[in-house]
């Protein structure tokens, strides 16, 4: 159990910075999810910290120590990698127990170790088989297993469910979130899918183009992103983006605005209904969900998303109405495309 | 009838009989692309192949016409003190040659994959002996062997009083010189198999066991090496099979008395051709090939057997 902290942290490889001096603290017991598009650096920020990559500039302190140059093995972390990285010339007990290789526990201590392990991933009935038998779903868990006997002060997940369809990636994503519970070991946590940050972390940080645009609880970033990209980063379907302009009091969209509005899909309702913002436009494309329907249409030359109740599908070519309620707007300067409030 | 289909005509409409079905020209170019190889490994492989068999049991003489004389040929050749050598030899240079070629290949593509520096120039570098004619190559080295001052190993090692070694012309030394010749011819495409089956290993899996705290020896032993068994299956193998058929760095570089001295390097292959293109025993030197045809499959069955994955 440790906190990590990064101090000003720079990677560059030759002249090109691709972190650009990042500051986090993360606590003791903490569950941070690192989010961003591919490249913004979220991957290579989680490798510094196992130790995988030279660190350019700065430091990294696990447990109030700088382990800048310390090798990934005396950092006392565990790391679990998208393609898993278990071996299939092992079986499963084997995997597992490799993580405890050099370990100078005895023999009887570490197969406990294993059994307990096993035990809580639901593996007991796994143990004696090869990786090349089990499912996408069974093979993550085992990494896990290899990284829980360890008893590391951190875990660190790089894009771990990536690999599996949905309906696994849904059922890890609880499993993972419960293991944390259960352990209370701090993890960080990378991933570009902004449902399992949502879902998962106690902490969200959005990273991009080697920056941290913002770090808080999930609930603060949905709802009150610092600018644009987070704004749409986070949320599905993403939030939609309209020029506009104050009129009287009034926010009205109007091309060339010196405001962006932002609206998210379910706050946008298709509808007659008056709120403190509506527009009107032509109906390009529905989306029956069951219970709602995404409708998209086009305004001021851009293509808009709302909701609108299961049974309403309008049809295509229609003219629609939505607007959204007083409390819904996202404001941002459309220039520096940072936020300005809700209105 | 309890079930109709909806929408289904009742009984089944007249359609014209047609000779080409779809079935039909599918088989057609079934057939069609496969009577190139089956024809070219009946007739250039598989039926030469055979009629070594039945030669072996004749007399044949290229001048006459062979008659059938049962397995007196295999009874001359296990009686043969000629075979008897030449059975040693080439098991010496399998057994020495194939593990040692093994570990030098894989301990250069193991450094050459680490090495970022001019990595594809060095790889070329290693895999040039592999694309050079073996009879240059054979002289080249004959040339090496040579007494000081034309040799340039025992013009060497004179220069530091040691003296000189026969190489070539002893019946101790011409073995393994030659031996030294043929494993350098093959170490490059050794290498770059080696060097590929290294490559195909995720790092993560490297990444992984760093992380765990291993060394480098535990990762190469715990991970690299297993995780390699494929290639080495397939190396093994393969430079058995080179080695038990060693012909071309003999017969060149012993071109004045071939598989000499005294028969000291003679390889099965060399005595295959003796007897077949210097004495015309056709049906002798068939025994001889069916034999050697029995030990390749023994020894590779054998390996594969050895090195087989167990689950």
């Amino acid at each position: 159990m440790a906190t990590i902290a990064l101090r000003n942290l720079v990677k560059s490889y030759g002249k090109t910075d691709v972190i650009h001096g990042i500051n986090l603290d993360i606590a003791d017991g903490e569950f941070v999810v690192f989010v961003g598009p591919s490249g913004c650096g979220k991957s290579t920020t989680l490798r510094m910290i196992a130790g995988l990559e030279e660190i350019s500039g700065g430091e990294i302190l696990i447990g109030n120590e700088v382990v800048n140059e310390l090798d990934p093995k005396r950092r006392n972390i565990a790391m679990v990698f998208q393609n898993y990285a278990i071996y299939p010339h092992m079986t499963v007990r084997q995997n597992i127990a490799f993580g405890l290789y050099t370990s100078p526990l005895s023999r009887e201590e570490k197969d406990a170790r294993v059994t307990e392990a096993a035990t809580m991933l639901g593996l007991t009935a796994l143990l004696d088989r090869r990786p090349a038998a089990l499912s996408g779903g069974q093979r993550q868990r085992v990494a896990i297993g290899r990284a829980m006997v360890r008893d590391p002060a951190a875990f660190l997940f790089d894009e771990p469910l990536s690999n599996l369809d949905a309906q696994l990636r849904a059922q890890m994503r609880i499993e993972i979130k419960r293991l944390h519970q259960r352990l209370g070991t701090t993890i960080v946590y990378v991933t570009h899918d902004q449902v399992e940050a949502m879902t998962m972390a106690d902490r969200i940080v959005v990273m991009r183009d080697g920056h941290i645009l913002q770090s808080g609880t999930p609930t603060e970033i949905y709802e009150a992103p610092v600018n644009v990209f987070t704004a749409q980063f986070i949320g599905s379907p993403s939030m939609n983006l309209l020029p506009a302009a104050e009129v009287g009091g009034r926010i009205v969209a109007q091309s060339g605005g010196p405001l962006l509005v932002g609206l998210r899909p379910h706050d946008l309702v298709a509808g007659e209904g008056e709120g403190a913002f509506s527009i009107s436009g032509e109906v390009t494309a529905v989306e029956p969900l069951g219970p709602e329907t995404l409708v998209h249409f086009q305004t001021e030359g851009r293509t808009v998303i709302a909701t609108a109740p299961a049974r309403m599908v309008p049809a295509i070519g229609s003219t629609i109405q939505a607007s959204a309620a007083a409390g819904a707007l996202y404001l941002f300067d459309a220039k520096t495309e940072q936020a300005m409030g809700r209105r | 009838m309890a079930m109709t289909e909806q929408g289904a005509p009742t009984g089944r409409p007249n359609r014209p009989r047609v000779f080409w079905t779809m079935r039909r020209r599918q088989l057609l170019w079934v057939w069609g692309f496969l009577a190139v190889p089956v024809l070219f490994y009946g007739v250039i492989r598989f039926y030469p192949t055979g009629h070594a068999f039945w030669l072996s049991l004749t007399d044949w003489d290229l001048m006459s016409e062979p008659s059938f004389i049962g397995l007196d040929n295999y009874t001359r050749l296990f009686a043969d003190p000629q075979f008897g050598r030449v059975f040693r030899n080439t098991f010496a240079y399998l057994i020495m040659g194939t593990p040692i070629s093994l570990v030098l290949s894989f301990i250069i593509a193991y450094a050459l994959d680490r090495v970022r520096f001019g990595h594809t120039f060095l790889r070329a570098l290693y895999f040039l002996p592999f694309i050079t004619t073996a009879s240059a190559m054979a002289w080249v080295w004959r040339w090496f062997y040579q007494p000081a001052p034309i040799g340039v190993i025992n013009d060497f090692l004179s220069g530091f009083g040691i003296p000189q070694l026969a190489f070539l012309n002893s019946t101790t030394w011409a073995l393994p010189s030659i031996m030294v010749t043929a494993i350098w011819a093959g170490l490059g495409f050794q290498i770059i198999i080696f060097m590929a089956g290294l490559r195909a290993i995720p790092n993560t899996y490297y990444e992984a066991a760093r992380i765990d705290g291993l060394g480098e020896w535990a990762i190469l032993r715990r991970i690299t090496l297993p995780l390699l068994k494929p290639t080495t299956v397939f190396l093994v193998v393969f430079s058995s099979i080179g080695f038990l058929r060693i012909f071309d760095q003999v017969y060149n570089m012993t071109t004045n008395d071939p598989g000499g001295p005294l028969g000291s390097t003679k390889p099965l292959v060399l005595m295959i051709y003796q007897t077949a293109f210097s004495s015309y025993e056709m049906g002798y030197a068939a025994a001889q090939t069916v034999v050697l045809f029995t030990i390749l499959l023994v020894v590779s069955l054998l390996q594969l057997w050895i090195l087989r994955e167990r689950t």
